[in-house]
């Protein structure tokens, strides 16, 4: 009982935590959070069942189209939606934005593909031995970026350039780094993250235009309680997020789940606005 | 440009009102519901534009203020039987405690985590609704409620709603043109400003949301009565949206847009039927029009006067001796006195054992280079900045640190390095919120006009258009702030600082960008200003404005004092002119 | 050409664009009949389905030659499943329209807020919302109910669990949305009263992406029968999935929507449909010998290449082809449109012979369905809209 609560909390904790990174490194290139995040976890899951199980394509180059699918999500999210208002004088303008960006992604796949949920292919022959793949997967995919996302970062120019921007934006500009095209590639790269939230966790989530908001919402908890931009942080609460819906729901069950994810994410926020693993803000004059 | 007269402001929503009066007659059930609904919408809408519009803070999730007030409304009709009316009063109240309770986080966080809170809060209410069956009904729901008569027939209650809704839009555009609707801009568009201005954001936020959380809830119980019977469907995320998207069409700080906005939203799908299943895809494609082209929304579009072309080649000439008016003789503050302050930034010093004296009636001068700690010492003195050690004192009283909104009521007004105004509001507006500290009257005061906030309004643009005749921009009273050059928002700050009757004055920079005769002017505005009583401190790099005006000169290095006396010692001050003044 | 879903989608799209679905040329003299489903959004696969009875119905009885000569016209209104669009609607149809009777909304929390209004002008109304409250002939004397009520769904359940499958333990559960919360708790009840051991109950939040957690629950309970109520295919789909990959055996007896053939595609195997048994109805049902009751197999010969079953369900076809005829029948009979005359004719109906099941109206009682009707069916037998007999029912 114990081990099939776990497994299936780690499991829907990976992919908030994938959502959570999806949220960083946006914010990394653009000091944005976007709404559209959620989203891309939504259309890894939509994509993945299009390309797969309605256009019968293999599973290998169905991933690869559903990922580079997001990543042009990820893209037209920088360029539709958050390049034109960075350089607005009101600096909240992008949660409008992204907002609207995010209900137009919705909305488009809700008359488009269904409002119902839809199958999602079963990715792998193999691997059921122990723990159902489709538990496992999202973990994997999970591992996979941070050691993917930490290679780009410290091994790579590119990614040197990425930390640069995020640490401070105007002094990379003035050191004449490309911050704009940076920038597009943080969303691109953002999209691919997202995208893959939902195509590993597709099985879990299924392909349905709902999981959107809700992954919008439960992928930001853990960024929020874990500290704006601090990616440990998001991994360490998506999973204990998982853990704890899961155990909630094991334990007391119904309508609590809910209300108590909620009540906790205000609660911390209100003792700790920074989130718990984060920087003060700066100074204001 | 002259103001806009009263009956010009008031001719669109006196159009509306007729409008609505005449709707009846046209026989029409079907329009007259869509009105109804329509009416009650902007009950909501208009509570909700003082905290989007004015405040510009992005609670997205009000319908569950809506399902608050519709289910306090029914609930307390069909179980205890007392009449709507007492009950839709404890739906207000109801609404107005969740309001605040909504609110509250965003005193503390980001505005995304804001919108984030409220959407989940949006979510937990209907959560609540369908689980708490005993009272809610759960899934099934309960009959709404029923006015009595004579407002119990369709017409009847369209009657009502629109009475209601005129007093809405009669009272938050009192509230707009108030102390605390300007004030509610300033938070928005520069905080620190309004916090220098005295502006205390907690109980001005705690305010109204308390009064937009009640016309939401009032907004609830009507709503409950149009539908009949509510069940937790009927409040959508597409309603929360509509509310919220209603506003934004409308534009930021304007009442006249967001209601048209939401007669617009609310009568579009109607006329639209074919779009029905596109109605949301729609709104938020709209969302993101207005949010990249024309963030102004609808308001903007109907301001034409902001679209008449300003004279070019103006020059700001003040006119000091109107300062007799704007600052009576007064009883002389004692000195306000910084002593051994340090305060560093991680590792770095900015200031290391600062102290100084600032003197009622004189100029005093802080001059060093880039990073000597000139605008931290002036963030101690504002409050902005919480020292390590030391202390700010105003003759025998120690003041609070890290309090900014409280040092206006100590008489100390600042400006800013980098102007802080509010674009979108006239330049008159800006003057104004200099002086809401002297004001007395409350929040319902100004919402329903009663005496004592009249009397204070008239005095304070009387006092405002003073300040602006004294630094010389009177010409451009009526025009939107972010019209103005640069040099005139210089001069727009001082005034604005003028508007509070400060003992103290702490100017940062006020000649960078300006023209010579420019600077000239400023210099003799200074003086003048301190001959008036004011102690005036002043940063700047412009060398030859602090030893043509300053009695006495402080340099700073390292944040350390280098040098202090008068300008003539200064100027002799073997230190100070090699490494500074370039001898 | 067989209707699609998605076809007729933007077909329906259109049809309410031109407001009208079938205007004949003498439009002065129509029949006319509003109709407000929810035709597109989360909850609109019953409304898509009613309405393709709904518009057969018109088409046939038109090209019969009308209502005595006079063509019947139906006014369709989207309401996407959301009661504001409902009431908008229901007061347009109304008091702009002037229709001669009203058919729908299908969801419950639309038909709670248009009842009083609908009552309030007295037109007539039918519709197949199971909500025991939305029929009650001396607040509604104008509303019928032309499906079972919600409480002749769950007897019919509770009769299956205890009588023919005899379990005595069993583990109710449903949906956070108002529906689910409504039939949970009244299904509850039901249970209790007849006795048996409700071991657990609880709600699950329809948007929850894995119920592993609620099923434990359930299985530790010693639960012998699951009960779910929900609309929600992903929920449904869910609790079958971790039921199957769990090995738990235990009959799931519910919803209708068990049935669905969006529940069936997202099943992880085939196998995990078997021991599911829905609500059904015998004149939906299929007899040993494969075959329909004859009246719903000759309307069935005649949907065949005009209207696809596959994706819907027979009963939603039927009971809107009934609902049409319904009122063309009452305005047939007392040659009027007038809403008392309508009202009154349905009062006397005994056993009219629908396609979906034989109505009986007096003016006391408004639930028309025949309780024996209601019946358990088999998940895995879908085929065209319909299921079989579930195992133990003569």
């Amino acid at each position: 009982m114990l081990e099939a609560v776990i497994v299936s909390g780690v499991a829907i904790g990976a992919v908030y935590a994938l959502i959570g990174i999806t949220y960083n490194v946006m914010y990394a290139a653009s000091r944005v959070m976007s709404f559209t995040s959620g989203q891309l976890g939504m259309l890894g899951g939509v994509f993945g069942a299009w390309f797969i199980l309605r256009l019968g394509l293999p599973v290998l180059p169905g991933a690869v189209l559903t990922l580079s699918a997001c990543a042009l999500v990820g893209l037209a999210t920088e360029i539709v939606a958050v390049r034109p208002v960075l350089a607005s004088l009101e600096k909240h303008l992008y949660v409008l934005s992204t907002l609207a960006f995010a209900l137009l992604i919705q909305q488009f796949v809700a008359i488009e593909w269904s409002t119902e949920p839809q199958p999602f292919p079963r990715l792998l022959a193999f691997g059921d031995a122990l723990i159902d793949q489709k538990f496992w997967l999202p973990l994997a995919a999970c591992a996979a970026v941070i050691v993917a996302l930490e290679i780009i970062y410290r091994r790579t120019l590119v990614g040197r350039a990425f930390l640069a921007i995020a640490e401070d934006g105007f002094a990379a500009r003035a050191l004449g780094l490309p911050e704009r095209r940076l920038r597009m590639a943080s969303y691109a790269l953002a999209g691919v993250i997202g995208g893959l939230a939902g195509f590993a966790g597709g099985e879990l989530m299924l392909a349905f235009f709902a999981n959107g908001p809700l992954l919008s919402f439960y992928g930001f908890v853990p960024v929020a309680l874990g500290g704006l931009g601090n990616n440990r942080g998001a991994i360490i609460g998506g999973l204990l997020l998982g853990l704890f819906q899961q155990a909630a729901s094991f334990l007391v069950g119904g309508l609590f789940v809910s209300v108590a994810t909620f009540v906790v994410f205000i609660a911390v926020l209100l003792a700790a606005p920074q989130g718990l693993f984060g920087a003060a803000a700066g100074r204001r004059v | 440009m002259t103001p806009t007269p009263v009956w010009r402001r008031a001719l669109p929503y006196l159009l509306l009102l007729a409008a609505a009066i005449l709707l009846p007659f046209t026989g029409s059930t079907y329009w007259g519901v869509i009105a109804t609904r329509a009416a009650i919408y902007w009950v909501l809408v208009a509570g909700l534009n003082l905290v989007v519009g004015f405040a510009g803070q992005l609670a997205i999730g009000y319908v569950a203020l809506l399902a608050l007030g519709a289910y306090t409304t029914s609930v307390l009709c069909a179980r205890t039987g007392i009449g709507m009316v007492p009950a839709l009063a404890a739906g207000g109240v109801v609404g107005a405690l969740f309001g605040v309770l909504v609110g509250l986080p965003a005193l503390r966080l980001r505005t995304f985590y804001f919108a984030m809170a409220t959407l989940g809060f949006a979510t937990i209410v209907t959560q609540v609704a369908l689980a708490w069956t005993d009272v809610t009904g759960g899934g099934v729901g309960v009959p709404g409620p029923s006015l009595p008569a004579p407002f119990d027939t369709p017409w009847g209650f369209y009657a009502a709603c629109v009475m209601l809704a005129a007093l809405a839009t009669w009272m938050t555009a009192n509230i707009a043109a108030s102390r605390f609707g300007r004030a509610l801009v300033a938070l928005r568009d520069a905080d620190v400003a309004a916090e220098a201005s005295g502006i205390a954001k907690a109980p001005l936020f705690v305010t109204v949301f308390l009064f937009s959380g009640a016309a939401a809830g009032i907004a609830g119980g009507l709503f409950a009565d149009l539908q009949t019977y509510i069940t937790p469907d009927a409040f959508t995320f597409d309603l929360s949206v509509l509310f919220f998207i209603a506003i934004l069409v409308g534009g930021r700080g304007s009442i006249l847009g967001p209601l048209l906005g939401t007669l617009l939203l609310t009568a579009l799908p109607e006329v639209a039927a074919p779009l029905v299943a596109w109605s949301t895809f729609l709104y938020a494609a709209l969302l993101l029009l207005i949010v990249l082209l024309m963030p102004g929304g609808i308001a903007e579009l109907l301001d034409w006067r902001n679209r008449r072309p300003l004279t070019q080649d103006r020059v700001v000439l003040p006119r000091p001796a109107l300062l007799a008016d704007l600052l009576p003789e007064r009883h002389r503050a004692p000195a306000l006195a910084v002593r051994d302050v340090r305060l560093a930034f991680g590792g770095v010093r900015a200031i290391d054992g600062l102290s100084l004296d600032l003197h009622a009636g004189e100029v005093h001068g802080l001059i060093g280079p880039n990073g000597s700690g000139k605008t931290t010492t002036l963030n101690v003195i504002g409050g902005f900045a919480r020292p390590q050690s030391g202390s700010v004192v105003l003759g025998a009283t120690r003041l609070p640190q890290g309090a900014p909104a409280a040092r206006a009521r100590h008489g100390i007004a600042r400006t800013f390095q980098t102007p802080r105004m509010v674009g979108e509001a006239t330049v008159l507006d800006n003057v104004m919120i200099g002086g809401g500290v002297t004001a007395r009257a409350g929040f319902m005061e100004a919402a329903l006009r009663l005496p004592r906030q009249l009397r204070e309004e008239a005095a304070l643009v009387r006092r405002a258009r003073l300040a602006l005749g004294a630094v010389g921009l009177d010409a451009l009273a009526a025009v939107r702030c972010d019209r103005l050059q640069h040099s005139e928002l210089r001069f727009l700050e001082i005034a604005r600082a003028l508007l509070a009757q400060p003992d103290f004055l702490l100017l940062d920079e006020p000649a960078a960008g300006l023209a010579a005769p420019e600077i000239h002017e400023l210099g003799a505005l200074i003086r003048a200003l301190a001959a008036r009583g004011v102690g005036v401190l002043l940063v700047e790099h412009h060398a030859d404005l602090i030893f043509a005006i300053c009695d006495r000169v402080t340099v700073l290095d390292l944040g350390r004092v280098l040098a202090a006396g008068k300008p003539a010692e200064i100027r002799a001050h073997r230190e100070v002119v090699s490494a500074y003044l370039g001898a | 050409m067989p209707l699609h879903r998605r076809a007729f989608l933007a077909a329906s799209a259109a049809s309410v664009a031109a407001p009208v679905v079938i205007r004949p040329a003498r439009a002065a003299e129509t029949v006319r009949i509003g109709w407000i489903p929810a035709l597109t959004g989360a909850s609109s696969a019953p409304g898509i389905g009613f309405n393709r009875g709904v518009i057969l119905a018109a088409a046939e009885i038109n090209a019969a030659g009308g209502v005595g000569g006079r063509m019947i016209e139906v006014i369709t209104r989207d309401t996407q499943g959301d009661p504001t669009k409902a009431v908008n609607a229901t007061v347009e149809l109304i008091s702009r329209q002037q229709v001669a009777a009203i058919w729908g909304p299908v969801n419950s929390g639309e038909a709670l807020a248009t009842t009083p209004l609908i009552a309030r002008n007295r037109v007539p109304s039918l519709h197949p919302c199971v909500i025991d409250s939305l029929i009650d002939p001396a607040k509604y004397p104008n509303a019928f109910r032309i499906a079972p009520a919600g409480a002749q769904w769950e007897a019919a359940v509770r009769h299956y669990c205890l009588d023919i499958l005899k379990v005595r333990k069993v583990a109710i559960v449903g949906d956070t949305t108002g529906y689910g919360t409504t039939a949970t708790r009244d299904s509850v009840a039901d249970f209790t009263r007849a006795g048996a051991d409700v071991v657990y109950h609880d709600l699950i939040d329809a948007t929850r992406t894995d119920v592993t957690a609620d099923v434990l629950r359930m299985q530790q309970a010693g639960a012998e029968a699951v009960i779910p109520w929900s609309v929600t295919t992903g929920l449904m789909a869910r609790l079958l999935n971790v039921r199957g990959a769990r090995g738990w055996d235990v009959p799931f007896v519910g919803h209708p929507s068990l049935g669905s053939g969006e529940v069936h595609r997202l099943l992880d195997r085939e196998a995990y449909w078997d021991k599911v048994y829905l609500v059904g109805y015998r004149s939906c049902s299929y007899g040993a010998d494969g075959r329909l009751p004859a009246r719903m197999q000759a309307f069935v010969d005649r949907l065949r290449g005009k209207v696809d079953l596959a994706d819907t369900t027979l009963w939603w076809v039927a009971a809107g082809h009934d609902a049409i005829r319904l009122v063309a029948e009452a305005v047939q009979a007392t040659k009027s449109t007038s809403h008392e005359a309508i009202i009154g004719y349905w009062n006397t109906l005994t056993s009219w012979p629908g396609l979906y099941g034989d109505y009986t109206w007096t003016k006391q009682e408004h639930n028309g369905y025949p309780t024996e009707e209601v019946v358990m069916s088999v998940a895995s037998s879908f085929r065209d809209g319909a299921y079989a007999l579930a195992p133990g029912y003569s």
